[in-house]
């Protein structure tokens, strides 16, 4: 009995190093600036209501402002009137903190353009993917062909070349083609993923030969048979690569830091997040760790919905 | 069937040419994205690495092997080297063995483990970039959680440790912003993020351990844990293993957002923390100096080779032994 404690000991000290900064994270994204210099106000904050300096400082009241709002204040003199009014845009500019962070990194940048910039990416580096890597893999797999070794064994040479590696010169292929800042850019190098032809023709192996004969008994063309049969066979497989797929390129920072300079309409997540970083401001601490946040959550909340999937999926990896 | 191709032999072998003529175009395409975004490149790279290009200029020069002898002898290269291997030989071991811990301790609770492979596992989920800003804050010297997590310790008997005495008396380092700091912190992070990924692949090496084995160990006189460990737990994972080392050396040479998010203006304090992927960034496409750039793509390619090759090997091998 004293062993088990000792193991949960153990591992509750690492859950706590491994979720303190998700769980600082989440806290500053829900703090006022005030509470998070002092360091106060537990996990949730107080949530007292806050003002927006930059709010109040863009609808300062004028003179025209004054001049206008004379009527409403009858035989006051302009400083009164003046302090009347900035009293009600203050009042304007005050909320909880939580919206206040929340609502800021929806704002100051075009996250939303972000999430969907990111959306895209992923989503269109997965079946570019799959387009290519499906019919490749049925082919090394089941049909016989004069050079199939040849061509293994540059799938398997190619599994040896991180493409972040190659970094440089596709950068440089890419430049000379007018390519830099465009979709095309964030998206031609993922194309074809050799790992994802390696998966798939190891899982094609397993598919009994009968089941393609007996489609093209029934006058199935080859093309057909990958879309039509392989592809809802390799179902497993293939949600094991999409997580693969999607987890690295929603995440990757390194390449659209490169191909990406400026033009933020093509930002993805993580550069929308480091160009707030740069702003540096100190009250920014709120909105910076509200956009972080807002950018993890997708995929945390994807595997713990499906950490089953997720896992199995990572493990089929060790498999090579 | 025999009978049939005896009797059709004709348009048996018209049946294998056009299957072969099928078979060349549902590959063609992955063979020339292969070629175009894979060889390619790394043939542009190799004859570049021996030039004195940069991306605008009309021409350039043949400067032979004056690259790799420059990465061989500046001291800002060194720099480079050390940092890059710092890093990859203190995360790889660390979180292959935090990795194995983990799924040992996590296997051995059964389904209550499940809470903790869920945790251990969410930082590989996580952007790394956002969480390299978070662990930025809780490191902050005066307003981060590490440091004020310190100082509660200050004037207990905690204050016999050197490092709190003096954290005590003066302050508590800086981490991100000293250089005998900066490069551990990083491989700190990268242990953070890496080894709950370790820890899913040894899980599964481990449910694949058969219950028969331990009980002959134990017929044969190995009585500790320990001893079942090196006898049948170790030598089961061997495969598992080799694949979590090669993979973690890999991502570990690839290390680059962590360092991108502390120090955008390059490689840390007094570059102690310059690591190959972030040198290419710089000098070859923040400088433009894409001869040099390429000539570290190589060397940085080759030290991958080299490492997926000797697991090839190691595999190999092992497939023969069991």
């Amino acid at each position: 009995m004293t062993r088990t404690w000792w193991k949960h000991l153990l591992l509750i000290l690492g859950a706590i190093i491994v979720l303190a900064p998700f769980y600082m994270m989440v806290s500053y994204s829900l703090k006022s600036p005030g509470e998070i210099d002092r360091g106060e106000g537990g996990f949730f904050g107080r949530q007292e209501m806050m003002v927006d300096p930059r709010c109040v400082a863009l609808q300062q009241p004028d003179r025209a402002d004054i001049q206008a709002a004379r009527t409403r204040f009858p035989g006051q003199d302009d400083g009164d009137v003046q302090a009347a009014l900035l009293a009600e845009t203050e009042a304007e500019c005050s909320m909880r903190p939580v919206v206040f962070n929340y609502s800021k990194a929806f704002t100051e940048a075009p996250l939303i353009r972000y999430l969907l910039n990111g959306v895209i990416v992923t989503v269109s580096i997965f079946v570019i993917q799959i387009v290519v890597a499906l019919p490749a893999a049925y082919a090394l797999a089941k049909l016989r062909f004069w050079g199939r070794e040849a061509v293994f064994g540059l799938v398997l040479f190619c599994l040896l070349i991180p493409v972040h590696a190659i970094a440089l010169p596709l950068y440089i292929m890419l430049a000379k083609l007018g390519l830099t800042n465009t979709y095309a850019a964030l998206i031609v190098p993922w194309t074809i993923s050799v790992f994802g032809i390696f998966l798939m023709r190891q899982f094609f192996m397993t598919v009994p030969d009968d089941l393609i004969d007996a489609a093209r008994m029934d006058g199935m063309t080859e093309f057909s048979i990958v879309w039509r049969v392989m592809l809802p066979t390799a179902i497993p497989a293939l949600l094991a690569f999409a997580i693969f797929s999607i987890v690295a390129h929603w995440n990757d920072y390194f390449w659209p830091r490169i191909v990406v300079t400026g033009n933020r309409d093509l930002f993805t997540p993580p550069l929308g997040l480091r160009e707030f970083k740069g702003d540096g401001d100190g009250s920014f601490f709120g909105p910076m760790m509200a956009t972080a946040t807002v950018i993890v959550t997708p995929l945390i909340v994807a595997f713990l919905i499906a950490q089953r999937r997720f896992i199995e999926g990572i493990t089929l990896s060790g498999m090579k | 069937m025999a009978v049939l191709d005896a009797n059709a032999s004709e348009p048996v072998s018209q049946g294998v040419q056009s299957q072969a003529r099928t078979a060349w175009t549902l590959t063609a395409p992955a063979l020339a994205l292969m070629f175009l975004i894979l060889l390619v490149p790394i043939c542009v790279a190799g004859v570049l690495s021996f030039t004195n290009y940069s991306l605008g200029n009309t021409g350039f020069d043949w400067v032979g092997t004056e690259n790799y002898e420059r990465l061989l002898t500046r001291a800002t290269y060194a720099k480079m080297f050390v940092a890059t291997l710092t890093y990859v030989v203190t995360v790889v071991p660390i979180s292959l063995g935090l990795g194995l811990g983990a799924a040992m301790l996590v296997h051995s609770l059964g389904r209550v483990g499940d809470i903790y492979k869920t945790i251990y596992f969410l930082p590989v989920m996580a952007t790394l970039l956002a969480m390299a800003i978070a662990w930025e804050f809780m490191l902050h010297p005066s307003i981060g959680m590490v440091n004020r997590t310190l100082e509660m310790a200050c004037g207990s008997w905690f204050e016999v440790i050197p490092f709190f005495a003096n954290g005590c008396a003066d302050r508590f380092p800086l981490w991100l912003g000293d250089k005998d700091y900066a490069i551990w912190v990083v491989c700190f992070i990268g242990i953070w993020q890496g080894f709950g990924f370790n820890m899913v692949l040894y899980l599964a090496g481990l449910t694949s351990v058969q219950r028969e084995l331990y009980h002959a160990a134990e017929m044969d006189g190995a009585r500790s844990a320990w001893a079942r460990f090196w006898l049948v737990t170790w030598p089961a994972l061997g495969p598992t293993t080799v694949f979590v080392v090669t993979i973690s050396c890999i991502r570990a040479f690839q290390v680059f957002d962590t360092i991108e998010a502390f120090w955008p203006q390059g490689g840390g304090p007094n570059k102690s923390a310059y690591v190959m992927m972030f040198a290419i960034f710089e000098k070859g496409v923040q400088q433009n100096l894409i001869g040099i750039g390429s000539a570290i793509t190589m060397l940085f390619l080759i030290f991958v080779m080299i490492l997926t090759l000797i697991q090839r090997w190691l595999v190999e091998r092992k497939v023969h032994y069991g």
